[in-house]
């Protein structure tokens, strides 16, 4: 459990932050220069907030009310920043055991040869940092923050200087990592792929604030804010308003078009911002109209497609638009095909009303 | 850095075939040189070198020298190098201001930096009541031969040390911190070793231009054979009398500076970590 609230003024940049999540994969996710290594660096005690309090498990490691401020070196949180700062001036075995320094000759030797063997690093022990692979760096890195037993292990944008190749495998071996090692992990990213693949928990930044958290799916499926909502690329976020509220259903006006959404204590007239992601909007087939009831179909034109490996983009503006394009879709290539798309621009789609999520504006 | 040289080498032979740039270049490296080579021209045909170099005359001046110059050395390195620290972590208010005065001694000419020091320690100089109210006399010995020699030499030092600490990512030391390494022993293990090729050739530098330090050394702590005479002034007195002494002084502090400073280049290129990421 990690509970932070900390104010710290940098020149002209304001962080007041305040978020909490039980352990895991914890990912600070927004734009550069939004606070977020930051806030890890007064997490890890290089950097002291104006005010505030930081606890970890329940423990206060900063508290500015009592003058508590365990320095660095105290606070048991390992620290892995962007580029894994590897000790350039030792081996891969002296790097992991550099924290170990306390330890008998004999017990530390030992230490790293269990370590080096969990990560499976023992050929590469005598060799220097920059004979490594970026991948061999970072089991280096997380083996080096482990050896010393932290309660708690800070990663600045650890993928951010890697090849998207590399990208995905170094995810799932950092997820593991996680797992083997049942330690809780704070990851600061913007890369949305990143938040995707290892955010058990979300703590959205914007401009020194935090202004969403929740579980991974709360965030990308329901954020709270148009802002969210376009920092998760929900793609879709339509400006609407309310129309009429009609027992379980909220109609609402978008485009000339009603959409039902489920029920929210909404005034008539509100605006609102509707969002449902690319993904979620379905191609209905001319012969299956009947096939079960149907809400919120919409009649339009591809007007663009962008074409990529696995997956297509398609521009759809609505009947009667004067728009670029209304609607965004992403479909796989194979459906893509199958529904002849290439020859029938005009199409029907639906927005399921258990996609459509309603934001107030 | 591998292909440092290779980058330039393609603008560079253009310009470099041209004859206008090789005639320049050649008269340049040959006045350079020339007059060094004049003194190993002039001193190795002579007989006696061996025994010149035991007279009590070199024997004192290059006791002198090495003494001073050696205690300059470690000032220089005990004080120079928090400092420098501080510089290159900019956690020196006025860090700009500094970093230009910190330049201006090895700009002066020396006789202004000997002027400087006696109006500081000299009996009439600003801590001169305080130094004579506790019976010490700073000019014409050996420590004001050290002083000189620190104020014209530490700045060297100081510009390496800063710009080696500079290169040092300062992720590394927190990183160092998180592993429950304390400032001082992060320093020791981590800043010290990354920056030490920097340190060792501003020290290098700093003690060679201590060596040679005279200006200041003359008008601060004068030219007492046996107590503050160094080897350059014993160059410029034997100058007078005795060529020979003067030539085989010279020739050792020509000798000496450039075995340490092209030594210590060759280390310091064996010793690149590069970077890895």
């Amino acid at each position: 459990m990690l509970e932070v609230a900390l104010r710290k003024r940098l020149g002209d940049f304001q962080l007041d932050a305040t978020f909490a999540a039980p352990g895991g994969l914890i990912t600070l996710f927004g734009p550069s220069g939004s606070g977020k290594s930051l806030t890890l660096q007064t997490i890890a005690g290089t950097i002291e907030p104006d005010e505030g309090r930081i606890s970890l498990d329940g423990q206060p490691i900063f508290d500015s009310s009592s003058g508590l401020n365990l320095p660095a070196q105290k606070r048991r949180v390992g620290y892995v920043p962007q580029h894994y700062a590897l000790f350039p001036h030792l081996s891969v075995a002296d790097n992991i055991g550099f924290g170990l320094a306390r330890l008998a000759r004999e017990t530390r030797r030992q230490r790293v040869a269990e370590l080096l063997r969990n990560f499976d690093l023992e050929a590469l022990a005598e060799r220097r940092p920059r004979q490594l692979s970026g991948g061999q760096q970072q089991r280096v890195a997380l083996a080096r923050a482990l050896a010393v037993q932290p309660g708690l292990l800070l990663l600045d944008e650890p993928f951010a200087a890697l090849d998207a190749a590399l990208r995905g495998a170094l995810r799932q071996e950092l997820a593991q990592v996680q797992k083997r090692w049942n330690i809780s992990m704070l990851i600061v990213t913007h890369d949305l792929s990143d938040v995707y693949a290892l955010g058990q928990r979300v703590i959205v930044y914007d401009d020194g604030r935090v202004i969403q958290q929740g579980t991974r799916d709360e965030v990308f499926f329901h954020p709270t804010s148009q802002r969210v909502a376009e920092f998760v690329q929900t793609g879709n976020i339509l400006p609407a308003v309310v129309e009429r509220v009609d027992g379980e259903t909220l109609w609402l006006k978008w485009c000339g078009q009603l959409l039902a959404a489920d029920a929210r204590p909404l005034a008539i007239g509100t605006p609102v911002y509707v969002c449902i992601r690319p993904t979620q909007i379905l191609i209905v087939r001319p012969d299956r109209f009947a096939a079960r009831e149907r809400q919120n179909l919409l009649r339009g034109s591809i007007v663009h497609t962008d074409m990529q490996a696995e997956t297509y983009t398609l521009h759809l503006r609505l009947d009667n638009s004067t728009a670029a394009y209304d609607l965004e879709i992403v479909l796989p290539g194979y459906v893509y095909h199958r529904l002849a798309l290439q020859t029938t621009p005009n199409l029907v789609v639906e927005l399921s009303r258990e996609h459509l999520h309603v934001i107030p504006g | 850095m591998p292909n440092h040289g290779r980058r330039h080498s393609r603008f560079w032979p253009l310009a470099g075939r041209s004859i206008l740039w090789r005639v320049p270049a050649l008269v340049a490296v040959v006045f350079l040189i020339l007059p060094l080579l004049a003194i190993f021209l002039k001193v190795l045909p002579q007989g006696h070198l061996w025994h010149t170099l035991q007279e009590p005359f070199v024997t004192q001046a290059l006791r002198t020298s090495l003494i001073t110059s050696l205690s300059s050395l470690a000032l220089t390195a005990a004080f120079g190098t928090p400092l420098a620290y501080a510089l290159a972590r900019r956690r020196v208010p006025g860090a700009t201001l500094l970093d230009t005065l910190l330049d201006l001694p090895m700009m002066l000419p020396p006789t202004v930096a000997g002027v400087a020091l006696l109006m500081t320690f000299g009996r009439r100089g600003l801590l001169g009541p305080w130094l004579e109210a506790l019976g010490i006399q700073v000019v014409f010995t050996m420590v004001a031969v050290v002083l000189a020699q620190s104020f014209v030499s530490m700045p060297l030092y100081v510009r390496s040390a800063q710009a080696g600490f500079r290169g040092v990512d300062p992720e590394l030391e927190r990183v160092a911190y998180t592993l429950g390494y304390s400032g001082i022993r992060t320093f020791l293990r981590v800043t010290v070793p990354l920056a030490f090729p920097a340190l060792l050739s501003g020290a290098v530098m700093a003690w060679a231009r201590a060596l040679g330090e005279f200006g200041a050394t003359i008008m601060f702590a004068g030219n007492l054979t046996g107590r503050t005479q160094t080897m350059p002034l014993a160059i410029y007195i034997a100058m007078e009398s005795d060529l020979t002494t003067a030539l085989v002084l010279a020739t050792l502090l020509i000798i000496v500076p450039f075995g340490c400073l092209f030594a210590t280049r060759f280390f310091a290129r064996r010793r690149n970590y590069g970077t890895y990421a």
